[in-house]
């Protein structure tokens, strides 16, 4: 390790309402990778947003190469040599690979610009990192796993001297993480500085150098990755929280009614011969990494999207879905993974949102019967315990947590049985989460059967009932939880199919 | 992969191409009087204006937005120049250079409104078209104006899309409109100006994280259809006696559709200028055919749109094939 | 100004809407100060039947906003729907009632197609509305042989301009209070405006809810297209004559009017009333325009700018709230 490049003191943001970074230290040595740690909503992604001038910071310091500086934009940040390689990735689909990697800084002839010497260009960094991508691909015609080498490989084309991942294996098979960590490591050697923000405890001991952890916007602090434990790390990230405990066997009876049943389920190539069963009061996890086709599975069975071939039965009975209405009207709900794009109406009062699905029964003649729509929307917020003014509230003005209660709310008020659970906890401070895992509980005992698709470990295992694991668009696994282990999952999920 | 895609687009110009190819034996097969080499001349005196506009407009959609304002833009620029030659005696070149810097001024604006200010485009541009008509009208003092007609002083202009030679008239602009869409088509697939124009319509919250000046070239891209809607003007001009104030309605409907027909993405990101160059033909065809099978002109208005309606509708099932 | 916001008897209109009630009068004190005998019966009248045919084209395109789509065609489709019907009982024998009807029909027609289009095969609302924009003024013209139409006087067995006045009884003032208010209650209180303006705000939530979102979008440029078709009645029981080939530029009046009211171009947020003020706004301006001795075409510049400053200041509201 060489000396401190980059040095982030007491660093304070705040958004309305929430304190995001709460006087936040974090230092990155030459030739080393750090990883940033913490759960959902811990700061991490905000501390680099702020870092490389996306945000701007309320106060403190940042000192990088000895200066105290403050970049205004990602740009600016990126001449200077601190690269942010995003989770979500920031491709412009219709161009080419070369082309993407270059892009503000073309090579130029003229005032032609010289495609020809970018793509040799490409083609060298690409054989730097080892890696085999034709910079004349078409990026949208790539896998999700090779376009994020191409963002690597953009980011080392600016000449990084820090390199920040933002939970770079999310998406990646685990030969494609082997890839990845090779090139970190080449990287490393070269004196680079390394930022790596991941959830993945194996993958912190493995390729890095020095942890810093962070909790609710706060640095907790910072350890020496081969001087610690696994144990050590989580006891820093969780901190006061008491969880719901970790479930030991099913609380289901060995007897309970299966509810849903798929039968070979096909939908494009992120769903590929999906079969399991839900049975009645159970939490059945979806384990798998990013882009596995789990979220793509949930839409096909609710009809959000096209499905090619598969059948559902319903309470035993075959059911045809097409659309989100068949799925409703068979009892089955659906929160999505990104709550203001697909699960509530931000504009609209509690109220209005909790009835959204079951309007046709708030009618009297032809008009809406608002009084009622009111009373029940009440009522809900009661017993879900929803923090909210009132009900005339609009939804954009709740937090993350009392959103996601809104649209459990207007699932239950449709009298939904069976819910599906896309990534119920994302984007929700840490407090609020442990109360949907009460609540999922509660709703699970009360015999409401639960799909759970969550990319958390510690989620899965501390909820499920079952796990079923998925892989590029496969079932690679089905397990009692019981049996059921980080490894053994993790295996399952990275499994590769011949 | 490159290859399968662009061999993609190209099918799909060689596929209107095709198209207009039919459409000319169709024609010529229908009525005798079609089979003639004035109907040549009139097919391309008809298409200047909507080829220039077309290539203009092909900026503003690839980068996901429209310019509706191009043409009751044109009739104004015209207007505005024209009336300065013809009653306030300024040479010609003089007044061509005020009406290309009046479409340089509203692509401006409409750049501005929608790329700083961000106005939804259809409305800002909806918005400069009626403002245009008005500016027009007032401009001309409300009367038709006519540019030096041929073998007057000044009327040098006029030649430079159709030049007489041996007593046969002959079709020079489309040289000229070849040539403009050869340096687009560069533009757009080889330098900066159009490469970010994609950039915007397929991610344009990428190209701002790539620090691109997105706000630069989103203004440009009107800009650029402001300039060349100003072109349009000067080929309309040139090729009909009059310029009436008040009109204008509808061509942009042409230079539109002719673009999307000829492969260019309603939804931004994707097309290519010869495609609009070709797509402009199968407008222009029906435009000067529909009148030799028996249908009067207006049956050209219900055509045009139902033929931008499919275009797109095929647009739209190609995309959801390709998804799949 | 915050205090004032949250006067409850404010908040109950409309902070919005009492700031337009007071420039309609400020402009009208104005107007009236400025160009002699402007605050007579006459002009007032005049600004009436401008009010009326623009209100009803206005109504119609909040419904399709408020969906978050657009309908610029309504311009010449009121045109088509006035040749079609004029034609048919002037030329074609067809009697009033019926006639009327047709004009009804023929926009109930167009804000079908348009909305099937944009709802069921998701083609951008703007290049419809192109398209629609143009085939009216095609349809209409060939179906008339690009004549002119003039629909007949109230002696000459025209008793349909009594919808519009009787004596000095402004009736149509009374219609279009009476439809705005049906307007207000369809947005407001029924399963399809709620639907609507939801699926205007979030489209893919409301999907997911099992709504059919399709059928509610379509129904909004189906209430907009007969909308329009009773807009073409009170343009001519006002203005007797319309020719083929026109009507664009009261697409933007009616936006105009429709955005002034406080309707969210970005959809979901669309006030009824707000729009029945929007549209006398506008009305009175066009009024004026010409009172003070400007031509036609000072009121296409000048409802173009105020077009986009409406939009700016929504535009602005919005980003103001992230």
């Amino acid at each position: 390790m060489g000396e401190v490049i980059l040095e982030m003191k007491e660093i304070d943001k705040t958004f309305p309402g929430v304190h995001a970074l709460d006087h936040v230290n974090f230092e990155v040595r030459k030739g080393e990778v750090h990883a940033l740690m913490g759960e959902n909503g811990a700061g991490k992604s905000t501390l680099m947003k702020v870092l490389t001038g996306i945000y701007t910071k309320d106060s403190g310091s940042i000192i990088y190469e000895g200066k105290d500086i403050e970049f205004h934009g990602a740009r600016e940040a990126q001449d200077a040599g601190v690269v942010i390689v995003h989770q979500e990735l920031n491709m412009v689909g219709h161009l080419t690979v070369a082309q993407n990697i270059f892009i503000g800084r073309e090579f130029k002839k003229g005032i032609k610009i010289d495609d020809k010497k970018m793509n040799e260009e490409a083609k060298k960094l690409f054989d730097r990192l080892n890696i085999d991508i034709d910079p004349t691909a078409t990026m949208s015609d790539l896998t999700v796993g090779k376009q994020q080498m191409c963002e690597i490989a953009k980011a080392i084309s600016h000449e990084a001297k820090v390199i920040i991942f933002d939970e770079p294996s999310a998406a990646l098979t685990e030969s494609e993480i082997e890839d990845l960590f090779k090139i970190i490591r080449d990287l490393r050697e070269q004196q680079m500085a390394i930022v790596y923000i991941s959830h993945r405890m194996d993958e912190i001991k493995v390729i890095t150098d020095r942890v810093t952890v962070m909790r609710d916007g706060c640095y907790v602090g910072t350890l020496i990755t081969d001087e610690c434990t696994k144990d050590d790390i989580i006891n820093m990230m969780v901190g006061r929280v008491i969880y719901e405990e970790p479930k030991t066997k099913s609380m289901v009876a060995p007897d309970a009614p299966v509810v849903l049943k798929v039968e070979h389920l096909n939908a494009g190539k992120m769903v590929q011969d999906v079969s399991f069963e839900l049975r009645k009061g159970e939490i059945l996890g979806f384990s798998g990494l990013m882009g596995a086709g789990r979220t793509e599975t949930a839409r096909a069975i609710f009809g959000a999207d096209p499905k090619e071939s598969g059948d559902i039965y319903v309470n035993g009975e075959k059911v045809v879905i097409n659309s989100p209405q068949d799925a409703v009207k068979h009892g089955i709900g659906y929160l999505s993974e990104d709550r203001k794009r697909f699960g509530i109406v931000v504009q609209k009062s509690v109220a209005e949102n909790t009835t959204m699905a079951d309007l046709p029964n708030y009618i009297k003649g032809i008009f809406i019967n608002k009084k009622k729509e009111r009373e029940v929307a009440q009522k809900f917020v009661d017993s879900l315990n929803t923090k909210t003014p009132g009900v005339d509230q609009l939804v954009v003005n709740l937090s993350g947590g009392n959103q996601q209660k809104v649209v459990i709310a207007k699932w239950l008020c449709k009298n939904c049985d069976i819910l599906i659970f896309d990534e119920p906890t994302r984007g929700i401070d840490v407090g609020a989460k442990n109360e949907i895992y009460k609540l999922m509980n509660k709703l699970a005992a009360e015999g409401k059967s639960i799909i759970m698709i969550s990319s958390e470990m510690t989620e899965i295992l501390r909820m499920s009932d079952r796990v079923v694991v998925m892989c590029e668009g496969r079932k690679t696994g089905e397990i009692a939880i019981e049996e059921a282990t980080q490894e053994n999952i993790m295996n399952m999920a990275t499994r590769e199919i011949g | 992969m490159e290859i399968k895609k662009s061999k993609k687009i190209f099918k799909q110009e060689v596929i209107v191409f095709l198209v207009v190819i039919a459409l000319l034996l169709f024609f010529c097969l229908m009525s005798p009087d079609f089979r003639k080499y004035t109907t040549i001349l009139t097919i391309m005196d008809y298409s200047y204006y909507i080829v220039l506009m077309s290539i203009g407009v092909t900026f503003p959609l690839i980068t996901g937005g429209v310019d509706l304002s191009i043409g009751t833009g044109l009739i104004c620029y015209s207007l505005a120049g024209g009336y300065l030659v013809v009653h306030a005696g300024w040479p010609t070149g003089l007044g061509m250079l005020v009406s290309i810097l009046f479409g340089v001024a509203i692509g401006t604006l409409n750049g501005v409104l929608i790329g700083v200010m961000d106005l939804p485009p259809f409305l800002a541009t909806l918005c400069t078209c009626m403002i245009t008509r008005g500016l027009g009208s007032i401009c001309a003092k409300n009367f038709g104006v006519s540019w030096p007609t041929a073998g007057t002083p000044g009327s040098w202009f006029r030649s430079i899309f159709k030049i007489t030679v041996n007593g046969t008239k002959l079709p020079l602009g489309f040289v000229w409109v070849l040539m403009l869409v050869l340096i687009m088509n560069f533009v757009l697939k080889h330098t900066k100006m159009g490469r970010y124009t994609i950039a915007i319509g397929s991610n344009k919250e990428a190209a701002i994280l790539s620090g691109i000046n997105v706000k630069f070239y989103h203004i440009m891209a009107y800009v650029i259809s402001g300039f060349f809607a100003a072109l349009a003007s000067i080929a309309y001009s040139a090729v009909f006696a009059t310029v009436q104030p008040g009109t204008g309605a509808g061509f942009e409907l042409e230079a539109i559709g002719g673009a999307i027909v000829g492969g260019v993405s309603a939804t931004g990101g994707a097309g290519s200028i010869v495609g609009s160059l070709i797509g402009v033909f199968v407008i222009c065809l029906l435009k000067t055919g529909l009148p030799f099978i028996g249908l009067q002109a207006n049956w050209q208005q219900i055509v045009t749109g139902l033929v931008l309606i499919g275009a797109v509708m095929v647009d739209i099932i190609k995309r959801k094939r390709e998804k799949k | 100004m915050k205090k004032i916001k949250e006067n409850p008897i404010v908040k109950k209109l409309g902070f919005n809407r009492i700031v337009l009630t007071g420039v309609l009068i400020l402009m009208y004190v104005l107007l009236s100060l400025m160009v002699n005998n402007f605050a007579g019966l006459p002009r007032i009248m005049s600004a009436l039947n401008y009010a009326y045919f623009l209100g009803f084209l206005s109504l119609g395109v909040t419904f399709v906003i408020a969906t978050g789509g657009i309908d610029f065609s309504i311009g010449p489709v009121m045109f088509c729907c006035a040749l079609v019907a004029g034609y048919s009982l002037t030329s074609k024998g067809i009697p009033m009632l019926p006639s009327l009807l047709i004009s009804i029909v023929v926009g109930l027609i167009f804000g079908t197609w348009n909305g099937y289009l944009v709802a069921y095969w998701k083609v951008p609302p703007f290049i419809v509305s192109m398209a629609s924009m143009n085939m009216a003024k095609g349809i209409a013209s060939v179906f008339t042989k690009t004549q002119s139409v003039s629909w007949p006087q109230a002696a000459q067995g025209g008793w349909f301009r009594n919808l519009v006045k009787v004596g000095k009884f402004p009736v149509g003032l009374v219609v279009f209070l009476c439809v705005a208010v049906i307007c207000s209650i369809i947005l407001n209180h029924t399963k399809a405006g709620r639907y609507m303006l939801s699926l205007g705000s979030n489209r893919e939530a409301v999907r997911l809810s099992g709504v059919d979102i399709k059928k509610w979008e379509m129904l909004a440029y189906i209430l907009c297209g007969i909308l329009v078709g009773i807009a073409a009645i009170y343009y001519v029981g006002a203005y007797t004559t319309v020719q083929p080939g026109y009507g664009d530029q009261y697409n933007n009046e009616a936006i105009a009017g429709c955005v002034m009211g406080g309707t969210s171009m970005a959809g979901g947020l669309a006030s009824i009333g707000g729009t029945v003020i929007g549209v006398f706004i506008i009305a009175l301006l066009q009024e004026g325009i010409l009172a003070l001795g400007f031509t036609k075409d000072y009121q296409l510049i000048i409802t173009g700018l105020i077009v986009i400053v409406a939009v700016y200041a929504d535009v602005m509201a919005r980003r103001r709230k992230n």
